[in-house]
């Protein structure tokens, strides 16, 4: 594995040598999503560094807003490979492949939580009907999926259920929401709350966790299948999996508050597909 | 009413501060009204812009979201407004929707989604009319405009907290401040206009001194840095100097008025003297011619003893008139017959009939100084002598009655002019010409406590002088 991935590795340097040179006005384009703590230019600028130390090319960051604009950047080829949600992964699994998984406390698993103001009584999903409810984004696992599925599987719907449902485009907007009153309830990437409740507690505070699920595939990278003997993107998973290794890589994954990259079995993700079947029509 | 004259009574170095300390209230009270109005504006100034800003910056940056009805967006922009503004001046901002509800609010707890936004619009004004009312919290409103049509509104609500605590303090401040600067202006006008008025304060005790007689200021106490009130010291110590000279030359003229008085007589005294000299010479040169004839020899010895005898009468009683030591004895019935010797030889060369009455005894003349009485009675009589005129009448008499002695002059000569009378009778400036005379007979009489009295009647002049019997010396 270790010789055939050096070979593989050695080959895509050899091809990709004049190709290097070739596009070198042409950076490497990683797309993130404003779900995670993109709002953190540390983190950006250090991603960007260790990737680039790594791959030994400029990288561009294209951020977007929503997880559909991302898959469609990385189905049309306008950006190299991603780091976005297990859902869109399995939405578009066909056409998607993994160059890794993160591990966070040891393994490459979250949760997502619902979450409530620290001040009030509900303490499961059912004492939130009526009331505004918080979702980061239609295509997030955890910032939507997991409380769809919920109310799939006691036959309601979002929008019946709750008051008035919004969608806020980042898990930390979602903790804003309910921290600010804006929204009695929503629903956030487990991972990121607990990031968010080491950097900023204050924000945290305002906010209680009332119930979480079970562990699910982390957020992954992905590239297009097509696209995965490409030496810029062999590279880049190269460059992911060994983050752990390099000072840089280092420095992201403790920004991060992750371990590490791991390569990743599609089966991994088993937990986001069973709930993508229980919504209606899923 | 009361206040006013008792305020005018003060001394001016009191009184100038005072006035001093009311300007300066009353220039502080328009300066500080004048800040605080300043004040008042800016601040209502920066309020308007303040809210202006905030209100055109939201509306821009609101615009897209509030048209697509994004609850997330327009709270997110609201809460991250909010937490650039630090929250100090911005306590509420509500974004209504086309229908006036709720579409999000910095605080939704306040203000939740879908509730009605009316009642958050009450009492609020145009980011440009807003004004401070003495409100901690201010309410502005704004249609929201995008586009070209209205989408929706804004309510802003503003804490002046800050601001109202800013002017209250100002306002401490400008009070603390004026009554200070009020306090050590007046008491610095106080100490200035005090030192500046200090030659005034010796002037006025200089003239106002305890013995009535006005004393020069010290060169050293003249402030020479202040021409003008140096100039009037000056002038003061030089009208003190004029006043003690005359005082001076009115105390030798008063002396001399003795003299003056005997000169009047001198020829008539000379003839007193050269006549009986003529008679003295004759009896010597009978005695010489007729040496061996015993009764001519004791004849003519005798003319010459009674010649010589009326000599030494005459020059005693005109020593008498000018004998200084003789100031301070009573008066005696021998001085009347002096005054008659010395008088007579002008009545006679004025061929005057002379009526000479002494009634008052010794002992209401013992009451009287001798000197100036004989003064008085003299100048009365040379006075009734030249009024008179050849072949008129000149009375003396003198009487007792009472506590008081009373010398009538009279005469038969014309009235006594109005400038005589005057000079005679008060004592108001002399008017310009004549003599002194009756004026010393006027401050002698009014130094012994007497009084005088003119009366025209037939013809005749009196002029009596009463004397309170106080006893002699009292001159």
């Amino acid at each position: 594995m270790l010789t055939r991935r050096s070979a593989i590795l050695a080959g895509g340097a050899f091809c990709a040598a004049p190709m290097v040179h070739a596009q070198g006005d042409a950076p490497f384009r990683f797309a993130l999503t404003p779900v995670f703590l993109d709002n953190d230019a540390a983190v950006i600028s250090a991603l960007r560094t260790a990737l680039g130390e790594a791959m030994g090319r400029e990288i561009e960051l294209v951020q977007r807003r929503t997880y559909q604009e991302i898959s469609g950047a990385l189905l049309d080829g306008s950006v190299d490979a991603a780091w976005t949600c297990g859902y869109p992964y399995l939405q578009h699994r066909d056409q998607l492949s993994l160059l890794g998984v993160p591990v966070w406390r040891g393994a490459p698993l979250y949760q997502s939580y619902l979450i409530v103001a620290a001040d009030d009584a509900a303490t499961s999903l059912a004492d939130l009907r009526g009331g505004a409810h918080a979702f980061s984004d239609p295509d997030s696992n955890s910032g939507y999926l997991v409380t769809a599925s919920d109310l799939a599987r006691i036959g309601a719907t979002p929008e019946e259920f709750f008051s008035r449902s919004i969608f806020t485009y980042g898990h930390r907007n979602v903790v804003r929401a309910v921290a600010g009153g804006l929204t009695r309830s929503g629903s956030v990437d487990g991972y990121v709350w607990e990031v968010l409740n080491s950097v900023e507690p204050g924000l945290t505070a305002r906010t209680r966790v009332i119930s979480r699920s079970e562990d699910l595939g982390f957020p992954p990278f992905v590239a297009r299948n097509d696209r995965m003997e490409e030496a810029g993107i062999m590279s880049c998973r190269t460059a992911l999996q060994g983050l752990d290794k390099a000072d840089e890589g280092k420095e992201v994954l403790r920004l991060l508050f992750l371990d590490a990259v791991v390569p990743a079995d599609p089966a991994l993700f088993d937990g986001i597909a069973a709930r993508m079947a229980a919504l209606p029509g899923g | 009413m009361i206040a006013l004259p008792r305020f005018r009574n003060l001394p001016v170095t009191v009184r100038v501060p005072l006035i001093t300390a009311a300007l300066m209230i009353v220039l502080a009270l328009v300066a500080s009204q004048s800040v605080l109005g300043a004040l008042g504006r800016v601040q209502d100034a920066r309020l308007s812009e303040t809210a202006r800003l905030h209100v055109e910056g939201l509306a821009v940056a609101l615009g897209p979201s509030v048209l697509r009805q994004d609850v997330w967006e327009v709270y997110d922009i609201l809460d991250r407004a909010r937490q650039a503004n630090d929250g100090q001046r911005l306590l509420l901002t509500v974004v209504a929707d086309e229908r006036g509800r709720v579409l999000a609010a910095t605080d939704p707890r306040r203000a939740p989604v879908g509730e009605d936004a009316a009642e958050f619009g009450l009492g609020a004004v145009a980011p440009e009319a807003v004004r401070m009312t003495g409100d901690p919290e201010l309410r502005v409103t704004s249609p929201l405009q995008y586009q070209g049509r209205t989408i929706g509104g804004i309510v802003t609500e503003l804490d002046v907290t800050d601001l109202l605590a800013e002017r209250r303090q100002v306002t401490l401040w400008l009070l603390f401040g004026n009554a200070l600067a009020t306090g050590v202006l007046a008491f610095g006008g106080w100490l200035a206009v005090a030192r500046i008025l200090r030659p005034v304060g010796a002037l006025v005790q200089a003239m106002d001194a305890s013995d009535g007689a006005p004393r020069p200021i010290p060169t050293t106490e003249i402030p020479h840095g202040d021409p003008g009130l140096a100039r009037l010291i000056e002038t003061y110590n030089q009208m003190t100097t004029a006043v003690e000279e005359r005082a001076e030359a009115e105390r030798r003229l008063a002396d001399r008025e003795r003299f003056v008085s005997l000169g009047r007589l001198s020829s008539a005294l000379a003839h007193e003297v050269n006549n009986p000299l003529g008679g003295l010479l004759n009896a010597a040169d009978t005695i010489s011619t007729y040496a061996d004839r015993p009764d001519v020899v004791r004849q003519s010895a005798e003319l010459m003893q009674r010649g010589l005898g009326h000599l030494r009468d005459v020059t005693r009683a005109m020593l008498d008139q000018n004998r200084l030591d003789r100031a301070g004895q009573p008066l005696r019935p021998e001085d009347f017959e002096d005054l008659r010797l010395l008088f007579e030889p002008e009545a006679h060369s004025r061929n005057l009939a002379l009526e000479w009455e002494v009634e008052a005894g010794a002992e209401a003349l013992a009451s009287q100084p001798a000197a100036p009485v004989r003064q008085v009675a003299l100048n009365l009589l040379l006075n009734a002598g030249a009024a008179a005129g050849k072949g008129g009448e000149v009375g003396l008499k003198v009487s007792n009655g009472g506590e008081r002695l009373s010398i009538a002059v009279s005469n038969t000569g014309n009235a006594m002019g109005e400038a005589d009378l005057r000079r005679l009778l008060a004592s108001g400036p002399l008017p310009p010409g004549g003599g002194v005379g009756l004026r010393l007979v006027h401050d002698i009489v009014s130094g012994l406590g007497g009084t005088l009295h003119h009366d025209r009647a037939d013809g005749r002049t009196v002029i009596r002088v009463d004397l309170p019997a106080t006893g002699a010396g009292h001159a």
